[in-house]
């Protein structure tokens, strides 16, 4: 494995409690989304790459080093911890700055360094009050400064987004892509599943402590295909529509949802998709629309959560 | 400055700056004034010069090492690791290139520091009130030595009690078990017992120093390099403990719970 990030079958439990079990996935470069519900072991993780916890069984390293352990190499690691709290006692400058000494930079360059960090992040006007005055979202944007205040090659993200409100979202979306394009590489985690969506097509997918799939999204899209999948379909008449379609085998069931709409359960989305045209010619029924319900990343968490049961 | 040495620095001012804040400064400066208090109430009573002076003097081995000193250097030691594991603040910390025998050193001296601030007070305006309300002036090395003591206390105690903040979720009620049933019971027990307190030591070396006076009367079995190198000795040991602990110790509190 050669990735920025190398899981190989990492078990971590908390007594009788396995927070990852048998974990395996390479991270690649660029920014990877890792996707699950709460309670997945996302966050144990982290705190695995963090050096917070130690692997019971299996391998992880990061950049090529082992997980647990010091190092030069953490300041080529930036962490952004979910649940840490902050020294409430310090302004935000403060404590970027303090973090950044404590790294090794000298006084001034610290200060340089997180002056540059807090601007990116959006926090200059704000960067001497105390940190116990900051909003939520204050308090995720000063702690991603603190994590790439020391222009780290890898960023950690644990559920940045969470608890940001809609413009500190679309804000700390825009930053991540351009840290991306400025050769940052970034695991960001989420359990809203469009939130990574919207940052990167390449996500790892966690349930239960395991990887469920991985690659890129429309990849694993394609690994659904054989599931049923609903489409809904609106036309004039559906009682004649259901009975021709009702003949291929690879419908599973059809339901009528109000007085113009079918709801089909197939087994084979582009099968549907390219007969339903020669029907619409062959016999002259009429179609006005037709929509994939499951065409978002939840469905297709949805679906393999459950096969991975 | 070196690389580690910065580091070191940058992680004690942290720890001193977060230790010297809040209600809690104000609780342990006051508790800290306790012993000035109450020389100032016994002076108030006007009693014989050499037993206000006495009474100050007797009062830094009675009280102020075994209860103020004791009571400060655990409240700010253990909290240097316990609060951050609770908080999950140690994470800033330990995510970074700076080693971990550097935090613990660093935290170690940033809560000396700030104990010192408090204690060195607790320790030596007791003999200024009592020479202020007309007790005898004290020979010159009487605040050195008390000054040392708090200091070899400070050391010795902090290193301990941020050695159980790191490993154990009920620090604070060990701590307080250890500074008032060990090192006071086991001074009375007859035999080699008393040796195993880091007080023993101490009363070593006031009894050693201070050939006069209600601290000379201690037993001062050993002289006074072997009673500092065992101090010493003692405090260098807990912070290798605690240096190996965080070494290996995982600190995420869903592991603490389990």
């Amino acid at each position: 494995m050669t990735g920025i990030v190398d899981a190989e079958g990492v078990t971590k439990g908390y007594g009788e409690v396995l927070g990852l079990n048998g974990f395996s996935a390479t991270f690649p470069p660029g920014i990877t989304g890792l996707v699950g519900p709460n309670g997945a072991g996302k966050s144990t993780f982290f705190r695995l790459l963090a050096g917070q916890l130690r692997v019971d069984a299996g391998t992880l390293t990061l950049l090529g080093h082992p997980a647990w352990g010091q190092g030069e190499f953490r300041r080529r690691v930036g962490y952004c911890p979910e649940n840490a709290a902050l020294f409430d006692w310090m302004s935000g400058e403060d404590f970027v700055t303090t973090l950044l000494r404590v790294d090794g930079f000298p006084r001034a360059e610290a200060r340089e360094r997180a002056g540059r960090a807090i601007a990116t992040v959006g926090l200059t006007e704000d960067r001497l009050r105390r940190l116990r005055t900051y909003s939520k979202g204050m308090r995720q944007r000063i702690k991603l400064a603190q994590c790439i205040a020391h222009e780290p090659d890898l960023i950690l993200l644990d559920e940045p987004l969470n608890g940001v409100d809609p413009v500190g979202r679309a804000t700390l979306s825009e930053l991540l892509r351009k840290l991306k394009a400025d050769g940052h590489h970034i695991i960001v985690s989420s359990h809203v599943l469009y939130e990574i969506e919207r940052l990167t097509e390449q996500i790892v997918m966690i349930s239960n402590g395991r990887v469920i799939a991985q690659g890129d999204i429309h990849r694993i899209r394609d690994l659904i295909d054989a599931r049923p999948h609903v489409i809904e379909i609106d036309c004039p008449n559906p009682r004649d529509l259901a009975r021709y379609i009702g003949a291929w085998d690879h419908i599973a069931s059809i339901e009528f949802s109000g007085e113009r709409r079918l709801r089909v359960l197939t087994r084979s989305p582009e099968a549907l998709y390219s007969a339903l045209p020669e029907l619409v010619i062959a016999r002259g029924v009429s179609v006005t629309a037709l929509r994939s319900v499951d065409d978002n990343l939840d469905a297709v968490f949805r679906y393999l959560s459950e096969g991975a049961r | 400055m070196t690389g580690e040495l910065s580091r070191l620095v940058s992680v004690a001012s942290l720890s001193l700056r977060g230790s010297l804040r809040g209600p809690r400064l104000i609780g342990l400066a006051a508790f800290a004034l306790v012993p000035t208090l109450i020389v100032a109430a016994i002076a108030s009573a006007h009693p014989a010069p050499r037993a206000l002076s006495n009474a100050a003097e007797g009062l830094f081995a009675s009280l102020t090492v075994p209860i103020v000193v004791m009571v400060i250097v655990l409240v700010l030691s253990v909290g240097q690791f316990r609060n951050e594991i609770d908080a999950e603040t140690l994470v800033y910390l330990t995510d970074r290139s700076v080693s971990r025998v550097v935090i613990v050193l660093g935290k170690f001296l940033g809560a000396l520091v700030a104990s010192l601030a408090l204690i060195l007070p607790a320790a030596l305006l007791p003999l200024a009130v009592a020479s202020l309300a007309g007790g005898p002036a004290y020979a010159a090395k009487v605040p050195v030595v008390l000054a040392t003591s708090a200091l070899l206390a400070a050391a010795a105690y902090g290193g301990f009690f941020l050695l159980l903040g790191l490993v154990s979720r009920s620090a604070l009620l060990i701590g307080l078990l250890y500074g008032f049933l060990w090192e006071e019971l086991l001074p009375l027990l007859p035999g080699d017992v008393p040796r195993l307190t880091v007080n023993f030591y101490l009363r070593d070396l006031l009894a050693r120093e201070l050939t006069t006076g209600p601290l000379s009367g201690y037993p001062a079995p050993y002289s006074i390099p072997v009673g500092l190198a065992v101090i010493v000795f003692l405090t260098l040991l807990f912070l290798a403990m605690g240096s190996a602990s965080l070494r290996y110790l995982e600190t995420s509190p869903e592991r603490e719970a389990a």
